[in-house]
């Protein structure tokens, strides 16, 4: 079977020390769209503002490719980021297959690395990846990837990103499009 | 300027003679997981009033195997049908559309006006039946007229 793969860019990760939060409370421009976001040091997370309501920064993007894949077939799903900081040891690269919707991401498929960064005061750039092996039962909705880096020693904060409709799934079911009469004759 | 494309139709009208077989040449696209098998269906339909309507009698069936493929495969199918002629209670002559789907599915394809048959033979059958109407009237004629003769009569009475 053809291996297929899906590659995400999980920007830069900072490290989390015991009691001290990388970033205080405040607005911050994204530096990838411009847009001014709020940080809450308590739940560590980025929020925008709309209607006078914060909310979470989505951590789901359109997919920038689409990969067909079906029961048996293997997929592999590369993760780049950098980070600088202390060393740490077990922080962990965690890969979800799965179908992301109004409450949430629902996790079908996934696989998890433990990584070990060495301490370093410049961005380094690291790759990560995880091979899933599609199963019989994948459903056909199960399109949405997302990956994540966290935890460790000291933590790393959960840094998400993840793609809808990322992959085109083929079922029990087959799929038909472009459907057209030829031709027809007298046999 | 028009701001529209003319497009020739897909297919063209052809002749058959009732009892023809006609194949008929399908492709597509299609992914799917794992082997299996689908069931296409070809005939002849009508239309009027009430919407279009297939002639069951003349529907061929074919079974083509998909091998599993994740990404698009072209894929193209013969189905043969028989226009059973009228006397086996099957097509009339006249001019009929072109169906053709895949059974369990959405995938289908239609043209209106295609197929042309002609060649059933004028039986007893179709006489009696091109008089069916006529004598209907003429028996609902014998009802409806003894009444309203016993009702002309009563109103005498009164």
């Amino acid at each position: 079977m053809e291996l297929k793969t899906l590659a995400l860019d999980l920007g830069s990760v900072g490290v989390l020390q015991d009691g001290v939060v990388s970033l205080a409370a405040g607005w911050y421009i994204d530096p990838r769209t411009g847009v001014r976001v709020f940080y809450d040091p308590n739940s560590q997370n980025f929020y925008t503002m709309s209607g006078g309501v914060y909310i979470p920064l989505g951590y789901m993007n359109p997919a920038p490719k689409q990969v067909s894949i079906g029961p048996g077939e293997k997929l592999k799903i590369t993760i780049s980021y950098k980070y600088s900081g202390p060393a740490v040891s077990g922080a962990l690269e965690r890969y979800c297959v799965g179908v992301y919707g109004a409450f949430g991401f629902n996790e079908t498929l996934v696989g998890e690395n433990t990584r070990s960064l060495p301490a370093s005061t410049t961005p380094l750039s690291y790759t990560g990846s995880y091979t899933f092996t599609i199963p019989a039962s994948v459903g056909s909705d199960w399109d949405d990837i997302y990956c994540k880096i966290y935890g460790g020693s000291p933590g790393v904060p959960q840094t998400l990103f993840g793609y809808e409709n990322a992959l085109v799934i083929a079922g029990k079911d087959p799929s038909i499009s472009e459907f057209a009469i030829v031709d027809f004759a007298k046999v | 300027m028009l701001d529209m494309v003319l497009a020739p139709m897909a297919l063209s009208v052809k002749e058959f003679n009732a009892g023809d077989t006609v194949r008929v040449t399908v492709s597509f696209s299609y992914t799917v997981g794992i082997n299996t098998t689908v069931r296409l269906l070809a005939g002849p339909y009508y239309t009027n009033i009430f919407g279009k309507h297939l002639v069951d009698s003349c529907v061929g069936r074919a079974d083509i195997s998909l091998a599993a493929a994740s990404t698009p495969t072209q894929q193209s199918a013969d189905i043969d049908f028989t226009l059973v002629p009228k006397s086996l209670g099957g097509i009339e002559n006249g001019t009929y559309g072109l169906r053709v789907w895949v059974d369990g599915t959405n995938a289908g394809a239609e043209q209106d006006s295609v197929i042309v048959v002609s060649g059933n033979t004028s039986g007893g059958g179709d006489m009696f039946s091109s008089m069916m109407p006529m004598l209907m009237m003429v028996m609902m004629l014998g009802m409806v007229m003894p009444m309203t003769q016993q009702m002309g009569a009563g109103g005498e009475e009164a």
